[in-house]
């Protein structure tokens, strides 16, 4: 039996782009179906019903009609704008990233509830704490693990033996965290301080609604985020757009 | 589109087809319908049409004050002594000086972005015009900076951007009323224009 010509599905609208005259030509990361690009009719009209609940960084519970090779929105129901996020730059460009990450790692028509949930309850931690660099970091460790990359953190992927403080070395394209005797002959191999490798499994083990409140210095800050950022953008095997724009914030801020 | 895939065109026509196909949002058949419609226009109409697009492309710069196209340098608002010089209305591109220049309600100057703040797609303060406006409002005429971005989630980054860039100056920051447009429905608004049509609601006169 051919699927049923309209959908409901609950989305998270990861971007949108002008489309002729007053379309928009929105990506949605669904919990229903994954990832669904759809066309919204009309949607930069002022007066349009579906304006203001395809901006980028909302959940909309949508009506949609398929299309031969885009859906079509029909109705949209704002379910959580993520207001409190929207009132900071930092916290705006970190919910982009957000999306620009589920936008790379998210399949059209394959469902990941999982990177759904995670999606919206990192941003809902980014509207809570603006500021907050964590909220971010959890996320882009546990969209490896929910996208089946989670890199090993306990033992050493080679030999499964413990790891020797400091004298470890993070592999990106090995899977995780290699001791000296099994270093692999490779690119990507780096280290990853002790300090660094706590907070990882520390985070590994939180969840968005409970992240530890710890005071990171900014080289720990700096190594985490290389180490994160890297290992996406293996996977990605492209850069993360929003990174050039986070790291300029994050230097007008120290000043 | 490339000339080999026009293999049945004359080369003159399936290279007007393959020019007429870089346009933004001119597909492959709009850029056939397009280029056999000129080949029915007259010789003068043809003329004219080829004359007006390189004269744009002769003429039209940008203003060395507020970035809008323009044919002259100044342009004529900036150049005009009657506009308030103490204020900068702040737009994305250049059809929003005409909106807004529409209303009449606005007789200060203007300055152009082309674009927004875009990290999604890459574009950062160094891709738009924002190093000149900070560098207009360094002669400390300027009193007030109008921001009249979009009210999309990029034009309130970019409306962040320069608000934090000029904080702790004297130039007072501004942005144009967000909420709900002459003609709209309450029901089918959303939550975040609602809230802030409610954060701005003014007494009845």
């Amino acid at each position: 039996m051919p699927p049923p010509r309209t959908y409901r599905a609950e989305s998270l609208v990861l971007k949108s782009i002008p489309l002729g005259e007053a379309d928009l030509l929105v990506t949605l990361f669904t919990r229903e179906a994954g990832k669904v690009r759809a066309v919204g009719k009309g949607a930069r009209r002022p007066t349009a019903k579906l304006v203001g609940h395809l901006e980028p960084v909302t959940a909309a519970r949508l009506h949609l009609s398929r299309g031969r090779s885009l859906d079509v929105i029909n109705q949209a129901e704002t379910l959580n704008s993520f207001r409190s996020l929207k009132t900071n730059l930092t916290a705006i460009t970190r919910g982009l990233q957000v999306c620009e990450l589920v936008d790379g790692f998210g399949s059209e028509a394959s469902p990941n509830e999982p990177l759904y949930d995670l999606a919206q309850a990192t941003l809902s931690a980014i509207g809570r704490a603006p500021e907050d660099e964590f909220p971010l970091l959890h996320f882009q460790l546990h969209l490896l693990n929910v996208s089946g990359l989670m890199p090993e953190l306990q033992y050493c992927v080679g030999c499964r033996g413990n790891i020797e403080p400091d004298r470890h070395r993070y592999s990106l394209d090995g899977g995780g965290i290699f001791c000296p005797d099994c270093l692999p002959d490779q690119a990507g191999l780096r280290p990853l301080s002790l300090r660094a490798l706590k907070v990882l499994r520390l985070l590994s083990r939180s969840s968005p609604s409970e992240l530890p409140s710890l005071h990171l210095d900014a080289a720990l800050s700096q190594e985490l985020k290389s180490i994160l950022t890297g290992t996406l953008q293996y996977w990605l095997d492209r850069e993360i757009r929003t990174n050039s724009f986070l790291n300029q914030l994050a230097r007008a801020d120290r000043g | 589109m490339t000339l080999e895939h026009l293999p049945s065109a004359a080369p003159s026509l399936a290279r007007l087809i393959q020019e007429l196909n870089k346009l933004p949002g001119i597909g492959p058949k709009s850029a056939q319908r397009l280029a056999y419609f000129i080949i029915r226009l007259s010789d003068e109409e043809a003329q004219d049409l080829a004359e007006a697009i390189n004269a744009v492309k002769q003429t039209i710069m940008f203003c060395s004050v507020c970035q809008n196209l323009t044919d002259v340098s100044p342009c004529p608002i900036c150049a005009n002594d009657r506009r308030n010089r103490e204020q900068i209305c702040v737009v994305e591109e250049p059809m929003d000086v005409l909106a807004l220049e529409r209303t009449h309600c606005y007789r200060g100057l203007y300055h152009v972005l082309h674009g927004v703040l875009s990290p999604l797609n890459g574009v950062g303060p160094d891709q738009i015009k924002l190093r000149e406006l900070f560098a207009r409002l360094r002669d400390g005429h300027i009193r007030e900076v109008v921001i009249a971005t979009n009210p999309t989630l990029e034009g309130e980054a970019t409306a962040m951007y320069i608000s934090r860039h000029l904080a702790g100056t004297d130039v007072k920051v501004t942005h144009l009323a967000r909420g709900l447009p002459v003609g709209g429905s309450l029901e089918y608004t959303d939550e975040l224009t609602l809230s802030r049509a409610f954060q701005g609601r003014q007494e009845v006169e």
